[in-house]
């Protein structure tokens, strides 16, 4: 019983640390930008909040939408996830990852923003004349080159 | 006079010398590639009943490639199955199956890429990634298929995709099992009639960033997320019926970021929110049924201009909900079964306005967790207090002019 009750205490008290990316149920989470419903994990994205909240995203270009409209989710603790194109379904640290502009790349909101980790790794994969590869700071500061086409 | 003899002489042995060919499985042609080899421009191909391996068939010639028996077009999961890049074709009666599922590359059925004047009608497309896949293409009429996605939620692209396209119709398709029915995106003056998209894992019906279309008499039944219509103008949406999506963040209509745009005489029936609104500007809601519907209507306070009259709400749980004040949206005209006014004049109007949105709905806007309280009695005791001394639900959303007796032949 005592064992019982003690692994019980564990398991709840480790729950109640998670504060690690959570993985999207495809088809079923709505994107927080746009609503539309989350089905390509070549291209979703997540932000932890500082405090913890999860937002999740259908594209890099609705997380940075987002980022632009709620300017105080902005803040170094915070972390933002994109989807590595190079590794479909696994997440990477965006503020150190390469994006890379390029129209093969078809996200959902029209952006074409694919992530990877390695600048060379994005200059690998162009496929079009016009591609263009940004970082993170870059991709906040230039809102024209991110935001979901209006 | 003359001249019109003289023409049609001339274009009458151009006609006559346009030949038939037969492709048959014992025949002396076995495949469809080597008949458009064959071909001449004006052409047509006749394809026997039977089994033929299409690894990615061009078609570069004017020609008319008519099944018979319903022959069928396998791709082995090995490539696509037909490309169509020439003028003036048309596809008639066949099965096109089994295309490439890929990550990278958008793998169709049947691909038209920079064409024009292209049926494709009365085919079956099963198990494909993508159904049909038209990019850069104008006039093309889609006509009586059936899309039959694989049913495996990663591996399917959508039923009917549309990419940078205008003037085309689509008319009497059936779209099931793929991620969304029919999904249109840079896609301007198109028209989509008749069509039946049901469970799909995403949207029935998906526009992006497409103007001046028009759809009515569809229904959208059963999909992952209702039918989302985003980031478009001058949508006309009427006749058609949104049936049983529900879930969370699942809609019967999902507007997003749409103006100019008109939803007359549709059914919103058995959906968790029938119409979802936001950021959207000058719609015009009239002649609707909403019945049964958890949320008839979510419209937030980014909207502007909207118009909602001579709509029928129904046994909905919720009329309207909102979660600011919805000051510059209009009703008028609608009959809302909630309504306990009385008609002193007996002009068919009830005489003192309604409120759809109610006190409750205010709350579960707050606290969604509030929903295990409803219809209990505090709740109703609630709701009318408030609709005889409003103090928390926006002043300005009423209908001043409530019908008494719901709108008939809507």
């Amino acid at each position: 019983m005592k064992i019982l009750i003690c692994f019980l205490w564990i398991c709840l008290s480790l729950s109640a640390c998670n504060q690690g990316p959570e993985p999207i149920s495809y088809g079923k989470d709505a994107c927080a930008h746009c609503k539309m419903s989350i089905m390509d994990d070549k291209f979703a994205a997540e932000i932890i909040t500082a405090k913890g909240k999860i937002y999740k995203f259908d594209a890099i270009e609705c997380m940075t939408d987002f980022i632009q409209e709620n300017q105080e989710i902005n803040v170094p603790e915070a972390s933002f996830l994109a989807m590595n194109m190079a590794q479909p379904g696994n997440f990477i640290d965006a503020k150190k990852a390469y994006f890379l502009k390029d129209k093969a790349f078809k996200s959902p909101m029209g952006g074409n923003l694919a992530a990877f980790e390695l600048k060379q790794l994005a200059e690998n994969n162009r496929q079009n004349p016009d591609w263009e590869i940004f970082s993170w700071d870059e991709l906040l500061e230039n809102q024209q080159i991110s935001t979901v086409l209006k | 006079m003359r001249v019109l003899l003289l023409v049609l002489c001339l274009f009458i042995p151009e006609m006559l010398i346009s030949r038939t060919i037969v492709v048959a499985p014992a025949g002396k042609i076995t495949s469809l590639k080597n008949a458009v080899a064959l071909a001449k421009d004006g052409d047509t191909i006749i394809v026997k009943a039977g089994k033929y391996n299409s690894f990615n068939t061009l078609i570069n010639k004017q020609l008319t490639i008519l099944g018979q028996g319903y022959p069928v077009l396998d791709a082995g999961f090995k490539e696509e199955c037909l490309t169509i890049t020439a003028h003036h074709v048309k596809v008639d009666g066949f099965i096109v199956k089994n295309s490439k599922t890929g990550a990278m590359r958008d793998y169709a059925g049947i691909r038209l890429h920079h064409t024009a004047y292209v049926t494709i009608s009365n085919n079956k497309l099963l198990h494909n990634f993508f159904g049909i896949y038209v990019s850069d293409s104008r006039n093309i009429q889609i006509l009586n298929n059936e899309c039959k996605g694989s049913a495996i939620q990663m591996e399917s692209g959508n039923g009917i995709h549309l990419w940078k396209s205008n003037h085309i119709t689509i008319k009497n398709n059936y779209v099931t099992g793929h991620r969304d029915g029919i999904y249109f995106e840079f896609v301007k003056a198109s028209l989509i009639h008749h069509n039946l998209s049901e469970k799909n894992f995403r949207y029935g019906l998906h526009f992006m960033f497409s103007d001046d279309d028009v759809y009515q008499y569809n229904t959208f039944k059963n999909n992952g997320s209702g039918v989302a219509v985003m980031y478009s103008k001058r949508i006309k949406m009427t006749n058609n019926v949104f049936k049983e999506n529900w879930g969370s963040s699942i809609y019967g209509l999902l507007l997003k970021d749409i103006s100019y745009s008109q939803i007359s005489n549709n059914n919103f029936i058995r959906n968790t929110t029938g119409v979802y609104m936001e950021a959207c500007e000058e719609i015009s809601i009239s002649k609707n049924n909403f019945n049964n519907n958890g949320w008839a209507i979510r419209v937030l306070a980014n909207c502007i201009n909207s118009k909602f009259i001579a709509n029928n709400f129904i046994a909905n749980s919720f009329d309207v909900s909102t979660n600011g004040t919805l000051n510059l949206n209009h009703f008028e005209h609608n009959y809302w079964d909630k309504y306990e006014g009385y008609d002193l004049n007996k002009n068919g109007i009830g005489d003192i306005p309604y409120r759809p949105i109610s006190l409750y709905a205010q709350i579960m806007e707050q606290i969604p967790q509030s929903v295990m309280l409803m219809r209990s009695f505090i709740i109703n005791l609630m709701d009318k207090v408030e609709r005889s001394i409003p103090s928390v639900t926006p002043e300005s959303v009423k209908d001043v002019q409530p019908k008494m007796k719901p709108w008939k032949n809507l």
